[in-house]
């Protein structure tokens, strides 16, 4: 089970409608793999298939109905087991556009009262990086579990204080990193892990975007509010909103958090009022000395998002699913074949082939990592984790790892941008 | 190209005078040259009777013959379908019944009209082009080891672009050239061993639309029976004593039914042929020879 084509297959749904079959792969494939055995955050997966009996449905409200939380809405509709119990945003609109998605889910426009509602098992926090703490800490208090978007805090201490609240908590917590579950990023991994590669000596990660970052605001009094991740009092921008999520992919391939960072960022292209970067430039340094540069732009678009993880033995290109070999190019067919008559060899040379190849001598196109297209980029399995490890009543392991490494990694560039210095990992930090 | 047994100043002298006459019949055979007689019969050819220069006549009639003996499978005619695949497929989608249907009234050799004894040719149908990529490299191989071989060259490969090879003699440290296809995915392997003497190879090759990039474009073999693009990553190689006929049949035999392929060889002489489909197994794609002829 543990072979290339079984992971990608198993964990394919594209066109296939029923998630409930698709989460029964998912099962036996978490059982039974050996990649998957060494990422904790996959036991809840191995759980038996959830029945239909009321008692196995597990009841969740999700606080911050934007983008993200609707798209939480349209993945937890789908997710066998799960009802979607209430829903919380205090942006009116936002409010009733997901009420409207969700039959029979009570509405809050004050988070609070939602933690008072009876019988609701855990909550998904999708608001603004500067509320997350506040919310994780208000719900691990009222006894619910916690999925939280990522990043996870606006401070490094905020981070320290969730990871302190939970610590021997049973309570399940977990954060939105997807490609923690991602089907191309476990490819990428298990190459990782069979040596494709070689050691890791380096990993570029870039996310480039053209545009202003900007949702339509109603009135200017709502500016703040709705593009939250321009301002400073409620969000780091590129590095919490986009860099956590590579960060989270450097630490978790590396086994490793940061030592420090140094980097740059400036706004000098969209100089609309916004406080935050709209282009960053960041290394992070490993204790092994492997490095991660990361960049981020809003004003082109060109080379898009990706990670580059790096080896003496190839590089994969995780987003995109690619493998290139590094493996020094063969002497082209003819310099080999006068290298043999001039050397007495008689050799055959391969040199024949279609004028059209689709790897030329460069590997410029390299090797596709799965064969199929999957659609999910990890968020529908993470999510059936979380309802998962509800129902066993049993915390993810190695979540909140993941969750600081991340938390703290990001916020950690973002300092060393603004004060101009290297910045290190905060010395006690303990999750 | 590899000269053996050749004097450097006189191999210099041969190379020029062998990339000297490939150019002349690049400006012959070419589409891409505007000022090129390929270039003006598609231009003018839909609307009057066109008298092209007598090398092009005399390609084109063997391009008949061609079509004729591999039963259609052969056709100089296809590029309005090809670039409508191309188009479509680029940006992924499939073109629509109904151009399909319209691409396929402007191609077909059929729709070629000779005037044997005015040594004219019409387009009988207005959107028609010529595209003599499939023969070219063929024609020019076999012109150029007969030049080479008039000159007193007895052993030597010529290689144009490794897609069509022709080789003179043997190799000076064995009984035959051994040529190898090389595995599309790992250029270092190879998937196939042909043993020349005095014969050419070509293969051709296709992937599947989805899986290529700008550059890949150029790999795409439409089946003119079908209509359709063929299927896969795969390559067909033929050896043949002639390199027109093996420049001919790697195309064609492509697109025809394996069980149709024994006939159709039947009419060429000393050929062998083979077809390498590359599978995907555990993430790799791994070459098998899924069909061959007379190895």
């Amino acid at each position: 089970m543990d072979s290339d084509s079984s992971l990608s297959s198993s964990l394919d749904d594209s066109g296939r409608a029923d998630r409930r079959e698709f989460l029964k792969r998912v099962a036996v494939l978490a059982g039974s793999s050996t990649l998957l055995a060494q990422l904790p955050w996959w036991s809840p997966l191995r759980a038996a298939p959830v029945g239909e009996s009321p008692s196995d449905r597990v009841r969740l409200g999700i606080v911050g109905v934007g983008t993200r939380g609707n798209l939480h809405i349209a993945h937890l509709l789908r997710t066998p087991g799960v009802e979607i119990a209430a829903l919380c945003d205090d942006y009116e609109p936002h409010l009733d556009a997901g009420l409207a998605k969700v039959k029979g889910a009570k509405g809050f426009a004050d988070y609070r009262r939602m933690l008072d509602m009876p019988g609701l098992d855990g909550v998904l926090i999708a608001t603004p990086l500067y509320l997350h703490a506040r919310m994780c800490l208000d719900a691990f208090s009222a006894g619910k579990h916690v999925f939280c978007e990522k990043s996870l805090a606006y401070t490094i201490e905020e981070c320290q204080a969730i990871a302190d609240a939970h610590r021997g908590s049973k309570q399940v917590f977990q954060i939105g990193h997807q490609r923690m579950f991602s089907p191309a990023f476990l490819r990428a991994l298990e190459l990782v892990h069979n040596g494709e590669i070689g050691q890791i000596t380096q990993i570029r990660a870039y996310w480039h975007r053209n545009g202003n970052w900007r949702s339509p605001v109603p009135d200017p009094s709502l500016e703040h509010r709705l593009n939250w991740r321009l301002y400073r009092a409620y969000s780091c921008g590129l590095m919490t909103e986009l860099a956590s999520h590579h960060m989270q992919v450097a630490n978790w391939f590396l086994g490793a958090h940061p030592v420090s960072c140094v980097g740059y960022g400036s706004i000098n292209y969209w100089k609309d009022g916004r406080e935050l970067y709209d282009n960053v430039n960041l290394v992070y340094r490993y204790a092994n000395g492997t490095h991660v540069i990361y960049d981020s732009l809003i004003s082109n678009v060109f080379y898009g998002s990706e990670i580059q993880i790096m080896g003496p033995k190839g590089t994969i290109e995780a987003e995109t699913g690619r493998l290139f070999a590094e493996n020094p190019a063969p002497a082209p067919g003819i310099v080999q074949l006068i290298n043999g008559i001039e050397h007495g060899f008689f050799d055959t040379v391969p040199i024949g082939g279609p004028s059209w190849v689709p790897d030329l001598k460069k590997d410029t196109k390299g090797t596709l990592l799965a064969k199929e297209k999957t659609t999910d980029d990890g968020t529908a399995i993470s999510l059936a984790a979380y309802a998962n490890a509800i129902r066993l009543g049993e915390p993810i392991p190695g979540m909140m790892e993941q969750a600081c490494g991340t938390g703290v990694c990001v916020l950690m560039g973002q300092a060393a941008m603004e004060q101009q210095k290297q910045i290190a990992w905060p010395e006690g930090f303990r999750v | 190209m590899v000269l053996v047994g050749v004097e450097t100043e006189r191999a210099e002298a041969l190379a020029v005078a062998a990339e000297r006459e490939l150019r002349a019949h690049e400006r012959t055979m070419s589409r891409f040259d505007p000022e090129g007689p390929v270039s003006e019969l598609n231009r003018r050819a839909a609307e009057n009777a066109v008298q092209p220069p007598q090398e092009l006549w005399e390609i084109l009639s063997l391009c008949r013959d061609y079509w004729k003996r591999t039963h259609g499978a052969f056709d100089i005619t296809l590029l309005p379908l090809t670039q409508l695949w191309r188009e479509h497929l680029d940006r992924g989608a499939e073109p629509t019944a109904e151009a399909l249907k319209q691409a396929r009234r402007h191609i077909g050799f059929e729709r070629l009209d000779f005037d044997d004894s005015a040594r004219t040719l019409r387009f009988l149908s207005n959107e028609m082009s010529i595209d003599l990529g499939g023969f070219g490299k063929g024609y020019a191989l076999e012109r150029l080891a007969g030049s080479l071989r008039a000159q007193g060259v007895e052993q030597a490969l010529l290689s144009f672009g490794e897609s069509s090879i022709t080789v003179l003699g043997s190799h000076p440290h064995g009984p035959a050239w051994p040529v190898g296809i090389a595995n599309m995915f790992q250029p270092s392997e190879t998937a196939h061993t042909f043993h020349l003497r005095n014969a050419s190879l070509s293969s051709s090759g296709t992937a599947p639309f989805n899986r290529m990039g700008s550059s890949g474009a150029l790999g795409q073999i439409v089946d003119p029976h079908s209509g359709r693009p063929i299927e896969g990553y795969r390559t067909l190689s033929v050896a043949s004593p002639s390199g027109i006929d093996a420049e001919v049949l790697s195309t064609a035999l492509l697109v025809t039914l394996e069980s149709d392929r024994a006939a159709l060889i039947s009419e060429f002489s000393s050929v062998s042929a083979v077809e390498i489909v590359y599978y995907s197994e555990a993430g790799k794609f791994v070459p098998k020879i899924d069909w061959k002829y007379g190895l």
